[in-house]
């Protein structure tokens, strides 16, 4: 097991962002987490990469308890994340800001560029690019070839593959495929149901802090809880055979 | 490939200038000038290491130029020793006060972490104003006439000029080292966004820290050079926020986070300075404050990222018109 997530809670005050989750991982495996705006997705993704505290539980990757180790310390153990809102060092070069990442496993420069640029071609981008020139699917791109350069063992992508055009889209999850391709372990937040359907094998659905529903993408979206988190209880166990009133309107 | 070599020119040129100076404008003012010129260059190239490349702007950089200043003095004055070993007692002193100094305050962020250091700082001044075993109010006076070389007392300004050289050589050198080294890509990385550079695994503290140690000791070398050459320091030259002001100015004025920005910045302001002291006199001291206060109003409104970035963007333009005409 390559991840093993345990009862992991986040309170703000009174507030249950995230409750008792669980969450295992095996080595190579690519999962989905799925539910609507603030179901605590984003709380549990950050408490995976160390910049939350869990209040509770326990999360231990590759046989090293993690729960309260910091950022630095989760890249180190080999757990990679991207940001929602891109961060792009926009001061440095697309080949700067990538070797950044992959400084952490090749102190010396020399080496460091190397692998930066094995790593700039693999996701298609251009080396001596200004990060500043970049638009919104470049810097999308570029913040996952920065961690890819980190060498990860699980990478986090928090919305990754979000705000691109269909065929930007495609490019992206061709790109992740390849990823997962090398071996590496793939946990995916994503609001866009073409790449979860596409790109997992496993989801895992969040509403309102729980964890409501977990299994293969196509189990998960018929669902009734599921469809009552992102639908309301109106649309739930409609009888197949009676045709949706105003049917063909909306 | 040209723009490097043009670069290499440039460096050569500088350097070639600087090692001629005192002897194309010779003369106890110009050598004067050319002085405060390295020493000003020296300092805010130390502080432009935490300051610029890392973007911590320290206010508070006069701490460790006031214990490298004072303590080559301070041995003298206790012990008789001569003021020469006081100067590693300076760089130590500094770099254990950056530590101490910079592991509470590197928690705080942005504007928070410049007014913590300006908050020690000027405590450190008016702490040390009351010390007698310091000098107090009034300070240390260093030997009158040398006992041999080791006292570093020279008749001329001179052999000043060129120790100052060496040193700003040393620690451009240094700086330049540290760009191309691990250290310095995650430098820029905490400057452009600690939240990544800890994703990427960058140890952010421990990196300040060492970058915060290593201005420490520079700034704390730029102190005891100040003191060498001018035998004397009271607790407002040495801690007063004046000098701290300036470390900040004259690299923010010519490009912080550059490695010939301080330099750059030191050449405008310090004549600019001189000029300003000699027309109006001992009259014109507060004139200082207001010149500083009308280049960071000036940089902040119009050139955030100083006279080097004016330079990259417009240099092209410039190139294209020389072009077409």
């Amino acid at each position: 097991m390559l991840l093993d997530a345990k009862n992991v809670s986040m309170h703000f005050g009174n507030f249950r962002a995230v409750a008792d989750a669980d969450l295992t991982l095996e080595e190579g495996e690519i999962i989905g987490l799925i539910g609507p705006n603030g179901a605590g997705k984003s709380t549990f993704f950050n408490c995976l990469a160390g910049e939350m505290i869990p209040t509770k539980g326990k999360i231990v990757f590759a046989g090293t308890d993690l729960t309260r180790a910091a950022p630095e310390a989760h890249a180190r153990a080999g757990i990679g994340r991207t940001f929602q809102v891109p961060i792009t060092f926009t001061d440095m070069t697309v080949l700067h800001n990538v070797m950044v990442g992959a400084f952490l496993r090749h102190p010396h420069r020399n080496d460091a560029r190397d692998h930066a640029r094995r790593i700039v071609e693999l996701t298609g981008l251009r080396a001596d690019q200004p990060a500043r020139s970049l638009g919104t699917p470049g810097r999308k791109r570029l913040e996952i070839a920065r961690v890819l350069a980190t060498d990860p063992r699980l990478l986090l992508l928090d919305e990754s593959l979000a705000g691109l055009t269909p065929s930007e889209l495609r490019e992206a999850i061709a790109l992740v495929r390849r990823i997962h391709e090398t071996g590496v372990t793939i946990v995916i937040v994503e609001h866009i149901m073409e790449v979860i359907m596409t790109l997992t094998k496993r989801v895992l659905v969040f509403n309102q802090g729980h964890v409501i529903a977990a299994g293969t993408p196509e189990q998960v979206v018929k669902e009734d809880s599921v469809i009552e988190a992102y639908l309301g209880r109106a649309h739930r166990r409609r009888p197949p055979a009676t045709p949706p009133p105003h049917a063909g309107e909306g | 490939m040209k723009f490097i070599s043009t670069s290499r020119l440039t460096i050569f040129l500088l350097a070639a200038a600087l090692l001629f100076y005192p002897l194309v404008l010779s003369g106890p003012f110009y050598l004067d000038v050319g002085v405060t010129f390295l020493l000003a260059a020296i300092s805010a190239s130390a502080w432009n290491i935490v300051g610029g490349y890392a973007g911590q702007v320290s206010v508070g950089h006069s701490m460790f130029f006031g214990l490298g200043a004072y303590m080559p003095l301070l041995v003298y004055t206790q012990w008789g020793w001569p003021p020469i070993a006081g100067i590693p007692i300076g760089i130590l002193l500094a770099v254990g006060m950056a530590v101490v100094i910079g592991t509470p305050t590197f928690r705080l962020t942005g504007h928070y972490f410049s007014m913590a250091t300006i908050a020690v700082a000027e405590l450190i001044r008016i702490s040390v104003g009351t010390w007698d075993f310091l000098g107090a109010a009034i300070g240390l006076q260093g030997p009158a006439t040398g006992r041999g070389w080791w006292d570093l007392t020279f008749r001329g300004e001179l052999p000043y000029y060129y120790i100052f050289l060496a040193v700003l050589g040393l620690v451009l050198f240094t700086t330049a080292a540290i760009e191309r080294r691990r250290f310095g890509y995650y430098l820029s990385a905490i400057k452009a966004s600690e939240r990544a550079a800890r994703s990427l695994g960058v140890p952010v503290r421990q990196t300040k820290l060492q970058a915060l140690a290593l201005s420490a000791a520079f700034t704390a070398i730029a102190g005891s050079l100040y003191v060498t050459k001018t035998g004397f320091i009271d607790p407002d030259s040495g801690f007063g926020i004046l000098i701290s002001v300036q470390m900040v100015i004259v690299a923010a004025l010519g490009g912080a986070g550059t490695l010939f920005g301080p330099l750059l910045g030191a050449l405008i302001l310090i004549p600019l300075q001189t000029a300003t002291n000699t027309w109006f006199g001992g009259g014109g001291s507060g004139l200082t404050y207001i010149l500083y206060g009308g280049i960071i109003v000036v940089i902040a409104r119009f050139e955030p990222g100083g006279l080097f970035e004016l330079w990259h963007r417009l240099a092209p333009r410039l190139r294209k018109r020389a072009h077409a005409a």
